[in-house]
Protein backbone atom coordinates (compact mmCIF):
# COMPACT_ATOMS: atom_id res chain seq x y z
CA UNK A 1 0.00 0.00 0.00
CA UNK A 2 1.48 3.18 -0.90
CA UNK A 3 1.61 6.29 0.92
CA UNK A 4 0.89 9.68 0.55
CA UNK A 5 3.52 12.14 2.35
CA UNK A 6 3.75 15.66 2.23
CA UNK A 7 6.77 17.84 3.41
CA UNK A 8 5.71 21.14 4.83
CA UNK A 9 6.92 24.12 7.36
CA UNK A 10 5.35 27.52 6.72
CA UNK A 11 8.59 29.49 7.21
CA UNK A 12 10.97 29.41 4.21
CA UNK A 13 14.59 28.07 4.62
CA UNK A 14 13.87 25.58 7.38
CA UNK A 15 14.94 22.97 5.44
CA UNK A 16 12.04 21.35 3.30
CA UNK A 17 13.90 20.64 0.22
CA UNK A 18 16.98 19.30 1.94
CA UNK A 19 14.64 16.74 4.29
CA UNK A 20 12.79 15.84 1.22
CA UNK A 21 15.26 14.25 -0.68
CA UNK A 22 17.21 13.08 2.20
CA UNK A 23 14.06 10.94 3.23
CA UNK A 24 13.53 10.03 -0.18
CA UNK A 25 16.88 8.70 -0.45
CA UNK A 26 16.63 6.86 2.85
CA UNK A 27 13.47 5.41 1.53
CA UNK A 28 14.99 4.15 -1.69
CA UNK A 29 18.11 2.86 0.09
CA UNK A 30 15.33 1.02 2.49
CA UNK A 31 14.28 -0.48 -1.15
CA UNK A 32 11.30 0.69 -1.26
CA UNK A 33 10.06 3.12 -4.92
CA UNK A 34 9.81 6.66 -4.30
CA UNK A 35 8.64 9.45 -5.98
CA UNK A 36 9.85 13.05 -5.00
CA UNK A 37 7.38 15.95 -6.22
CA UNK A 38 8.75 19.55 -6.16
CA UNK A 39 4.91 21.36 -5.92
CA UNK A 40 6.92 25.07 -5.82
CA UNK A 41 6.08 26.19 -9.40
CA UNK A 42 7.54 28.98 -10.81
CA UNK A 43 10.49 28.42 -7.90
CA UNK A 44 11.49 25.06 -8.56
CA UNK A 45 14.90 23.30 -6.54
CA UNK A 46 14.45 19.80 -5.47
CA UNK A 47 15.99 19.20 -8.90
CA UNK A 48 19.42 21.27 -7.97
CA UNK A 49 19.77 19.71 -4.55
CA UNK A 50 19.33 16.18 -6.06
CA UNK A 51 21.57 17.09 -9.07
CA UNK A 52 19.11 16.51 -11.81
CA UNK A 53 19.00 19.44 -12.98
CA UNK A 54 20.50 19.33 -16.26
CA UNK A 55 17.97 15.67 -16.71
CA UNK A 56 14.56 17.89 -16.96
CA UNK A 57 12.43 17.81 -20.08
CA UNK A 58 8.92 17.93 -18.89
CA UNK A 59 7.64 18.97 -15.65
CA UNK A 60 4.59 18.59 -13.15
CA UNK A 61 2.13 21.36 -15.47
CA UNK A 62 3.52 19.19 -18.40
CA UNK A 63 2.06 16.71 -16.87
CA UNK A 64 -1.24 17.95 -15.62
CA UNK A 65 -1.85 19.41 -18.64
CA UNK A 66 -1.29 16.42 -20.58
CA UNK A 67 1.35 17.65 -22.77
CA UNK A 68 3.33 14.26 -21.83
CA UNK A 69 2.51 10.83 -19.78
CA UNK A 70 3.74 10.52 -16.16
CA UNK A 71 6.53 8.61 -17.27
CA UNK A 72 8.09 11.14 -19.82
CA UNK A 73 8.30 13.69 -16.66
CA UNK A 74 9.61 11.13 -13.90
CA UNK A 75 13.99 11.38 -13.48
CA UNK A 76 15.54 8.55 -12.58
CA UNK A 77 18.13 9.40 -8.98
CA UNK A 78 22.01 9.18 -10.18
CA UNK A 79 22.52 7.06 -6.46
CA UNK A 80 19.35 5.38 -6.12
CA UNK A 81 17.63 3.09 -8.83
CA UNK A 82 14.33 3.19 -6.85
CA UNK A 83 14.25 6.81 -6.29
CA UNK A 84 12.42 9.43 -9.17
CA UNK A 85 11.93 13.35 -9.10
CA UNK A 86 8.86 15.01 -10.72
CA UNK A 87 10.33 18.13 -11.00
CA UNK A 88 8.12 21.32 -10.80
CA UNK A 89 7.98 24.32 -13.57
CA UNK A 90 10.04 26.96 -13.61
CA UNK A 91 8.14 29.49 -16.06
CA UNK A 92 4.61 29.06 -14.37
CA UNK A 93 2.64 30.25 -11.32
CA UNK A 94 0.81 28.02 -8.41
CA UNK A 95 -2.51 28.78 -10.49
CA UNK A 96 -1.22 26.56 -12.88
CA UNK A 97 -2.36 23.47 -10.88
CA UNK A 98 -5.49 22.91 -8.50
CA UNK A 99 -5.82 20.53 -5.72
CA UNK A 100 -8.06 18.16 -7.56
CA UNK A 101 -5.74 17.84 -10.15
CA UNK A 102 -2.56 16.92 -7.54
CA UNK A 103 -4.82 14.28 -6.00
CA UNK A 104 -5.54 12.68 -9.77
CA UNK A 105 -2.22 13.05 -10.12
CA UNK A 106 -0.95 11.30 -6.84
CA UNK A 107 -3.43 8.39 -7.41
CA UNK A 108 -1.82 7.74 -10.52
CA UNK A 109 1.57 7.75 -9.24
CA UNK A 110 0.36 5.36 -6.53
CA UNK A 111 0.00 2.32 -8.69
CA UNK A 112 3.69 2.77 -9.24
CA UNK A 113 5.35 3.83 -6.48
CA UNK A 114 5.42 2.73 -2.47
CA UNK A 115 6.33 6.62 -0.84
CA UNK A 116 5.23 9.76 -2.91
CA UNK A 117 6.56 12.39 -1.34
CA UNK A 118 5.59 16.44 -1.79
CA UNK A 119 7.52 19.06 -1.30
CA UNK A 120 6.06 21.59 -0.10
CA UNK A 121 6.30 25.48 -1.11
CA UNK A 122 6.38 28.39 1.95
CA UNK A 123 3.48 29.50 2.76
CA UNK A 124 0.02 28.92 3.49
CA UNK A 125 -1.12 29.59 -0.06
CA UNK A 126 -2.84 27.78 -2.78
CA UNK A 127 1.15 26.37 -3.51
CA UNK A 128 0.67 24.89 0.44
CA UNK A 129 -3.36 23.81 -0.45
CA UNK A 130 -2.13 21.99 -3.58
CA UNK A 131 0.75 19.89 -2.00
CA UNK A 132 -1.58 19.20 0.86
CA UNK A 133 -5.02 18.44 -0.94
CA UNK A 134 -3.82 14.24 -1.85
CA UNK A 135 -1.29 13.69 1.15
CA UNK A 136 -2.14 10.92 3.71
CA UNK A 137 0.21 12.14 6.43
CA UNK A 138 2.59 15.08 6.82
CA UNK A 139 5.92 15.34 8.24
CA UNK A 140 6.75 19.35 9.23
CA UNK A 141 9.61 20.69 9.55
CA UNK A 142 11.15 23.26 11.82
CA UNK A 143 14.27 24.82 13.37
CA UNK A 144 14.96 25.59 17.52
CA UNK A 145 14.21 29.35 16.50
CA UNK A 146 11.32 31.24 17.44
CA UNK A 147 10.18 32.31 14.08
CA UNK A 148 10.36 28.57 12.82
CA UNK A 149 8.43 27.03 15.47
CA UNK A 150 5.53 29.95 15.31
CA UNK A 151 4.91 29.10 12.22
CA UNK A 152 5.30 25.05 12.04
CA UNK A 153 2.04 25.78 15.02
CA UNK A 154 0.33 27.13 12.89
CA UNK A 155 0.65 25.30 9.90
CA UNK A 156 0.13 22.10 12.08
CA UNK A 157 -3.38 24.18 13.15
CA UNK A 158 -4.12 23.96 9.37
CA UNK A 159 -3.09 20.39 8.87
CA UNK A 160 -5.46 19.22 11.66
CA UNK A 161 -8.21 21.10 10.20
CA UNK A 162 -7.73 20.14 6.75
CA UNK A 163 -8.84 16.70 8.13
CA UNK A 164 -5.22 15.26 8.93
CA UNK A 165 -4.58 13.07 11.36
CA UNK A 166 -0.77 11.93 11.35
CA UNK A 167 1.58 14.51 11.90
CA UNK A 168 5.16 14.07 12.54
CA UNK A 169 7.44 16.77 13.63
CA UNK A 170 11.31 17.54 12.51
CA UNK A 171 13.46 19.47 14.17
CA UNK A 172 16.65 20.68 11.41
CA UNK A 173 19.55 22.08 12.54
CA UNK A 174 20.11 21.47 16.15
CA UNK A 175 23.68 22.67 17.27
CA UNK A 176 23.90 20.48 20.52
CA UNK A 177 27.30 22.59 21.48
CA UNK A 178 24.74 25.75 21.58
CA UNK A 179 21.98 23.51 23.34
CA UNK A 180 24.38 22.55 26.29
CA UNK A 181 25.66 26.40 26.52
CA UNK A 182 21.82 27.36 26.96
CA UNK A 183 21.68 29.39 23.83
CA UNK A 184 19.68 27.06 21.67
CA UNK A 185 16.27 25.37 22.33
CA UNK A 186 16.57 21.82 22.95
CA UNK A 187 14.28 18.96 21.40
CA UNK A 188 12.34 18.59 24.74
CA UNK A 189 11.71 22.76 24.25
CA UNK A 190 10.34 22.44 21.12
CA UNK A 191 8.73 19.13 21.74
CA UNK A 192 6.76 20.87 25.26
CA UNK A 193 5.60 23.99 22.94
CA UNK A 194 4.14 22.01 20.20
CA UNK A 195 3.03 18.97 21.59
CA UNK A 196 3.19 16.78 18.40
CA UNK A 197 5.09 13.74 17.61
CA UNK A 198 8.91 13.73 16.86
CA UNK A 199 10.17 11.54 14.07
CA UNK A 200 13.35 13.11 14.21
CA UNK A 201 15.77 15.86 14.84
CA UNK A 202 18.57 16.58 12.59
CA UNK A 203 22.12 18.09 13.30
CA UNK A 204 23.37 21.26 11.69
CA UNK A 205 26.16 19.93 9.98
CA UNK A 206 28.80 21.20 7.42
CA UNK A 207 28.28 18.04 5.69
CA UNK A 208 24.61 18.85 4.61
CA UNK A 209 25.60 22.31 3.19
CA UNK A 210 28.75 20.43 1.33
CA UNK A 211 26.54 17.62 -0.15
CA UNK A 212 24.13 19.67 -1.17
CA UNK A 213 26.85 21.76 -3.22
CA UNK A 214 27.55 18.73 -4.84
CA UNK A 215 23.74 17.86 -5.41
CA UNK A 216 23.88 14.33 -3.80
CA UNK A 217 22.38 12.80 -0.65
CA UNK A 218 23.61 13.80 3.08
CA UNK A 219 22.84 9.64 3.37
CA UNK A 220 26.17 7.11 3.38
CA UNK A 221 28.22 10.16 4.16
CA UNK A 222 28.95 8.54 7.10
CA UNK A 223 27.77 11.87 8.76
CA UNK A 224 25.14 12.27 11.95
CA UNK A 225 22.72 13.85 9.89
CA UNK A 226 22.92 11.67 7.45
CA UNK A 227 22.55 8.86 9.92
CA UNK A 228 19.19 10.70 11.19
CA UNK A 229 17.71 10.85 8.29
CA UNK A 230 18.02 7.64 7.99
CA UNK A 231 16.37 6.85 10.72
CA UNK A 232 13.24 9.36 9.69
CA UNK A 233 12.96 7.27 6.92
CA UNK A 234 12.95 3.85 9.09
CA UNK A 235 10.41 5.89 11.19
CA UNK A 236 8.01 6.40 8.48
CA UNK A 237 8.43 2.49 7.24
CA UNK A 238 6.83 2.04 10.94
CA UNK A 239 10.50 0.44 12.43
CA UNK A 240 11.24 1.77 16.21
CA UNK A 241 14.39 3.46 16.24
CA UNK A 242 15.44 5.23 19.31
CA UNK A 243 16.44 8.67 18.83
CA UNK A 244 20.19 9.17 18.02
CA UNK A 245 22.50 10.47 20.49
CA UNK A 246 23.60 14.14 19.04
CA UNK A 247 27.09 14.57 19.56
CA UNK A 248 29.15 17.74 19.47
CA UNK A 249 32.17 18.13 17.08
CA UNK A 250 34.36 20.36 18.87
CA UNK A 251 38.02 20.22 19.80
CA UNK A 252 39.18 19.27 23.22
CA UNK A 253 40.45 23.32 23.06
CA UNK A 254 37.09 24.49 22.59
CA UNK A 255 35.49 22.32 25.25
CA UNK A 256 38.53 23.83 27.91
CA UNK A 257 37.68 27.24 26.34
CA UNK A 258 34.49 26.69 27.51
CA UNK A 259 34.63 25.69 31.10
CA UNK A 260 36.44 28.42 31.52
CA UNK A 261 33.95 31.09 29.93
CA UNK A 262 31.25 29.43 31.86
CA UNK A 263 32.88 29.35 35.50
CA UNK B 1 28.94 40.13 28.48
CA UNK B 2 26.86 40.44 25.40
CA UNK B 3 23.34 42.71 24.68
CA UNK B 4 21.13 39.96 24.20
CA UNK B 5 21.95 38.68 28.06
CA UNK B 6 20.31 41.92 30.03
CA UNK B 7 17.71 39.47 31.55
CA UNK B 8 20.25 38.53 33.96
CA UNK B 9 19.35 35.06 35.00
CA UNK B 10 17.91 33.90 32.04
CA UNK B 11 19.87 32.36 28.73
CA UNK B 12 18.96 32.91 25.59
CA UNK B 13 17.53 29.90 25.49
CA UNK B 14 15.02 30.34 27.94
CA UNK B 15 14.46 33.83 26.46
CA UNK B 16 13.09 32.05 23.38
CA UNK B 17 11.55 29.20 24.45
CA UNK B 18 9.37 32.12 26.91
CA UNK B 19 8.92 34.41 23.54
CA UNK B 20 7.83 31.35 21.20
CA UNK B 21 5.43 30.28 23.84
CA UNK B 22 3.80 33.77 24.84
CA UNK B 23 3.69 34.38 20.57
CA UNK B 24 1.57 31.20 20.33
CA UNK B 25 -0.51 31.31 22.96
CA UNK B 26 -1.26 34.97 21.45
CA UNK B 27 -1.89 33.64 18.13
CA UNK B 28 -3.98 30.97 19.12
CA UNK B 29 -6.12 32.87 21.58
CA UNK B 30 -6.10 35.39 18.51
CA UNK B 31 -4.74 37.94 21.24
CA UNK B 32 -2.48 40.27 21.07
CA UNK B 33 0.99 39.62 22.51
CA UNK B 34 0.37 43.30 24.98
CA UNK B 35 -2.36 42.09 26.23
CA UNK B 36 -1.25 38.18 26.90
CA UNK B 37 1.77 40.73 29.26
CA UNK B 38 -0.73 42.63 30.35
CA UNK B 39 -2.76 39.59 31.71
CA UNK B 40 0.72 37.79 33.57
CA UNK B 41 1.45 41.59 35.40
CA UNK B 42 -2.09 41.74 36.69
CA UNK B 43 -1.76 37.95 38.02
CA UNK B 44 1.51 38.90 39.86
CA UNK B 45 -0.35 41.77 41.46
CA UNK B 46 -2.81 39.26 42.75
CA UNK B 47 -0.25 37.05 43.84
CA UNK B 48 1.98 39.79 45.52
CA UNK B 49 -1.73 40.77 47.28
CA UNK B 50 -1.55 37.41 49.29
CA UNK B 51 2.45 36.72 49.59
CA UNK B 52 4.85 38.95 50.15
CA UNK B 53 7.68 38.64 47.68
CA UNK B 54 10.14 41.10 49.02
CA UNK B 55 10.40 39.25 52.19
CA UNK B 56 10.33 36.04 51.58
CA UNK B 57 12.49 36.43 47.87
CA UNK B 58 9.75 34.65 46.03
CA UNK B 59 10.66 35.10 42.19
CA UNK B 60 7.47 35.01 40.63
CA UNK B 61 8.28 33.11 36.75
CA UNK B 62 5.35 32.25 35.11
CA UNK B 63 4.57 31.14 31.48
CA UNK B 64 1.61 30.37 29.40
CA UNK B 65 0.58 26.90 27.96
CA UNK B 66 -2.56 27.05 26.09
CA UNK B 67 -3.61 23.50 24.71
CA UNK B 68 -6.07 23.55 22.07
CA UNK B 69 -8.57 20.39 21.70
CA UNK B 70 -10.43 20.34 18.45
CA UNK B 71 -13.41 18.52 18.74
CA UNK B 72 -16.56 19.13 17.93
CA UNK B 73 -15.96 22.44 19.12
CA UNK B 74 -12.85 23.80 19.99
CA UNK B 75 -11.46 24.12 23.54
CA UNK B 76 -9.46 26.32 24.52
CA UNK B 77 -7.31 26.17 28.11
CA UNK B 78 -4.86 28.59 29.07
CA UNK B 79 -2.70 26.87 31.56
CA UNK B 80 -0.29 29.37 33.76
CA UNK B 81 2.69 27.58 35.24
Amino acid sequence: MSEVIVVTSGKGGVGKTTSTANIGAGLARLNKKVVLVDTDIGLRNLDVVMGLENRIIYNLVDVIEGNCRVKQALIRDRHYSGLYLLPSAQTRDKSAVTPEQMVKLADTLRQTFDYIIMDCPAGIEQGFRNAVAPADRAIVVTTPEVSAIRDADRIIGLLESSGLRKIDLVINRIRMDMVRRGEMMSVEDVLDILSVNLIGAVPDEESVVIAANHGEPVLGNDSQAGEAYLNIARRIMGETVPLLHLQEHTSLFHRIADLLVRK
Amino acid sequence: MNRYQTKSFLTSREIAKTRTELTICADRLDCNPDLLAQMRRDVEEVLSKYINTEEENLEIRMSFLCRWKRGISDVKTIQIK
